[in-house]
């Protein structure tokens, strides 16, 4: 997915900060969600449409990326499930703000593999990784990779997820920063079956041998809630807030999930 | 969660082993549960015993490739068959070599709670390093099994995880009863290295990595050798602590003679069986279809995992045969001599009715449910009071979207509905209740003495689904 660097800088003083900042001005908040350990079942399609809303953002144009300020991002996210243990994932990203109206912003892709059940492993542990493209407009990086191990753990009605996330740009300014490091982290607790709430955390540290100051790092956290209502459908909803002056300050989250099931059953499989 | 560290906070607050240290004897049992007593030991310069188990480590190999470090009854999986006769008295020596407390139930004959082997019910446990001696008069005739019959939790290799099961042939005093066949085998259906994954309804429920028939996956072991013409008469048994398991064996149908052990009035022909955990089919093969066949899993992915058999008439060769059947066909009601019953035999006014609801309550998504009986986990369950000579009619309302293995102990169940389809004449001790309807199963209390009733899934138990009826 596009990096979740948002770089929000709202004061001319902070434009001209970030003339000399490390990092290059991306959007970020096309997907916003801390992975799973579980992949999707073989011969299923799990279909994703994420809807991010910036209702206080970056409201001017840095090194030719639009603002965020009121933008709506949506994203289709398609994940096949490939046997017990992969997937192949492809994303659709969109943007929509007045002025500007709907664009095609980028896609990725994105194979992810997993520790099987038969290993017996006490928490659950997979490795994702996505490469894509996203216009300059939205992103001076265009073309960009990332590895995501990912670590989770259910523990009663308690779950908690790990993603520390390693990010490198093959195309644009930030070719030459080397690694990134871009964590993100869950803590949820089951209310009842259906009813699951917690926190999210999202961050970018910038570069992995430099990490940039806590001002110009970007620091998420997300109050969220997902809804277990069938097996078939995944809802996860949240309000975000950045306090640090490089996040967006305030960001609603969507993800509306269905999975579809395109296998032959019999009684006898 | 039900913690170790939980478990021993419950067991201090009870009352106190004879022998056994309180929380060694609790790890074995219900956490809250009365601490059970120590069995008695063998009385020095007693005479030998008729049979002796011998309860140890034991590494199971099903093939080069699959093995489990398990406990099993001496040295082998499943363990003896114990033949006894109906009748004649028996003594039996257990020799507890495990690290853990243990005890053997001698799953459907009507035994006294105190050897029944269900620490519940006032069974004594046997502390790791000791022996003790039963005496018993076997009864009822037909094929029963042992089991251990211990607190598993949430370590998938204990209890009912392990291969500590066993094959139990009564041979009736009526030697006329004896059904016609050429010659006998025995079949243990178990799966193997067990652990708790999410499941699509919400809760965590046991999946395993492989599943075997006598202790192999298909393909190993010796194959089931057969001669054209010979009636072979098979009494297989679904040791498993979960899984319900399907079986057929391709280019052939089964007699069935009786189920649970009980024999039915007439032989039904099926083309399958279906065996919920602790049943038992016992069903006549003529082997006239000469080959090398499969008898196994009708469900692929559990075939896949090892479920199955081979059986090799003399002279044949080639590599075994496998017919997939495109449907799973079972009910009850067909081997009843009485299907369909009118309401009126069924609902008789000198009997009386216990009604039970079946539920649970979840406990987040990475723990299995908490079952109830009546809104109530064991050991907070209700405790029906029983009066010797009268006849009670369980009414079962399965409010859960799992299907359950009922056991009552030391009874047989008369089954007169399952899942709305009515009938009499069925006697069992082991009843799969389908989910999210009510069926009804009827006994006479003629066993005094504490009884255990639970479903047999062994994670459904140690999550609270039991209860004990008592005695007046």
């Amino acid at each position: 997915m596009p990096d979740r660097r948002t770089t929000v800088r709202s004061t001319a003083l902070a434009i001209l900060f970030l003339a000399a900042a490390a990092h290059a001005h991306a959007q970020g908040n096309y997907e916003i969600q801390v992975y799973g350990a579980d992949t999707v079942a073989p011969k299923n399609l799990m279909v994703e449409l994420h809807s991010n809303f910036t209702p206080e953002g970056q409201k001017y144009i840095i090194d030719g990326v639009y603002p965020t300020n009121h933008q709506e991002h949506e994203t289709i996210e398609l994940t096949e499930g490939l046997n017990d243990w992969s997937e192949l994932g492809f994303y659709i990203f969109t943007s929509w703000q007045d002025g500007h109206g709907v664009q095609w912003v980028g896609d990725h892709i994105r194979p992810r593999v997993r520790v099987p059940d038969s290993w017996h492993w006490p928490i659950g542990v997979s490795l994702s990784t996505e490469i894509g493209y996203q216009r300059a407009v939205y992103s001076p990086d265009t073309w960009t990779w990332e590895i995501r191990p990912i670590v989770d753990k259910t523990v009663g009605r308690w779950y908690f997820a790990v993603n520390p996330a390693l990010e490198r740009t093959f195309h644009g300014p930030d070719v030459a920063q080397g690694i990134g490091f871009a964590p993100g982290a869950k803590i949820g607790f089951d209310i009842t079956k259906a009813v699951n709430v917690g926190f999210e955390y999202y961050a970018d540290y910038g570069r992995i041998t430099s990490p940039d100051t806590l001002h110009n790092q970007q620091q998420q956290i997300f109050a969220v809630t997902d809804l277990n209502v069938s097996p078939k459908w995944e809802i996860n909803i949240g309000v975000g807030i950045g306090p640090t002056a490089a996040t967006d300050h305030l960001i609603i989250k969507g993800i509306l999930g269905r999975r579809f099931d395109w296998g032959h059953h019999s009684p006898v499989d | 969660m039900l913690t170790r560290r939980r478990f021993t906070q419950l067991a201090a607050a009870s009352s106190a082993s004879l022998a056994l240290p309180r929380n060694v004897a609790a790890q074995m049992t219900m956490p809250g549960a009365p601490s059970p007593e120590s069995a008695p030991p063998i009385p020095p310069n007693a005479p030998p015993a008729d049979f002796t188990l011998t309860i140890a480590p034991y590494t199971l190999d099903a093939s080069p490739k699959h093995h489990i470090q398990t406990i099993a009854y001496n040295g082998q999986v499943p363990g003896p068959l114990l033949r006894l006769k109906q009748g004649r008295t028996v003594t039996v020596d257990i020799h507890n070599q495990s690290p853990d407390p243990d005890l053997v139930h001698w799953h459907g004959l009507f035994l006294p709670p105190a050897i029944d082997g269900a620490a519940e019910e006032g069974s004594p446990l046997i502390a790791p390093g000791a022996s003790t001696r039963i005496s018993f008069i076997p009864d009822p005739a037909g094929f029963r099994w042992f089991h251990t019959h211990t607190f598993a939790g949430n370590d998938l290799r204990k209890g009912q995880f392990s291969g500590r099961h066993g094959f139990l042939l009564i041979d009736p005093s009526d030697t006329a009863a004896q059904p016609d066949f050429d010659r006998e085998l025995f079949l243990a259906l178990h799966d193997w290295g067990g652990q708790m994954v999410p499941s699509a309804d919400g809760s965590a429920m046991p999946m395993y990595d492989f599943s075997t028939i006598n202790g192999h996956v298909l393909g190993f072991g010796e194959p089931l050798r057969v001669k054209q013409g010979e009636r072979v008469l098979l009494h297989v048994l679904n040791s498993s602590p979960t899984e319900v398991h399907w079986i057929a064996i391709a280019g052939h149908t089964f007699q069935v003679i009786a189920l649970d052990g009980n024999s039915l009035p007439q032989p039904r022909t099926a083309p399958m069986l279906r065996l919920a955990p602790a049943e038992r089919v016992s069903a006549i093969v003529e082997m006239n279809a000469p080959g090398v066949w499969v008898l196994g899993e009708v469900r692929k992915h559990l075939q896949a995992a090892g479920l199955g058999t081979v059986v090799e008439y003399a002279s044949s060769t080639g590599a075994p045969k496998w017919i997939q059947p495109s449907d799973l066909v079972w009910n009850y009601a067909q081997f009843a001599p009485s299907a369909n019953s009118s309401a009126s035999a069924v609902f008789d006014a000198t009997v009386t009715e216990i009604p039970l609801t079946f539920d649970s309550h979840f406990e987040g998504h990475g723990n299995g449910e908490r079952w109830r009986i009546n809104g109530r986990s064991y050991p907070d369950t209700e405790s029906p009071i029983l009066h010797t000579g009268s006849r009670y009619r369980l009414v079962m309302k399965n409010l859960s979207t799992d299907d359950h293995p009922i056991h009552l102990h030391r009874h047989i169940f008369d089954v007169t509905s399952v899942g709305g389809a009515t009938m009499r004449g069925l006697f069992k001790d082991v009843v799969l209740i389908p989910a999210q309807a009510t069926s009804t199963v009827e006994f006479v209390a003629d066993h005094p003495g504490n009884t255990l009733f639970h479903c047999h899934q062994q994670d459904h138990m140690d999550r609270g689904f039991m209860m004990v009826f008592r005695y007046a």
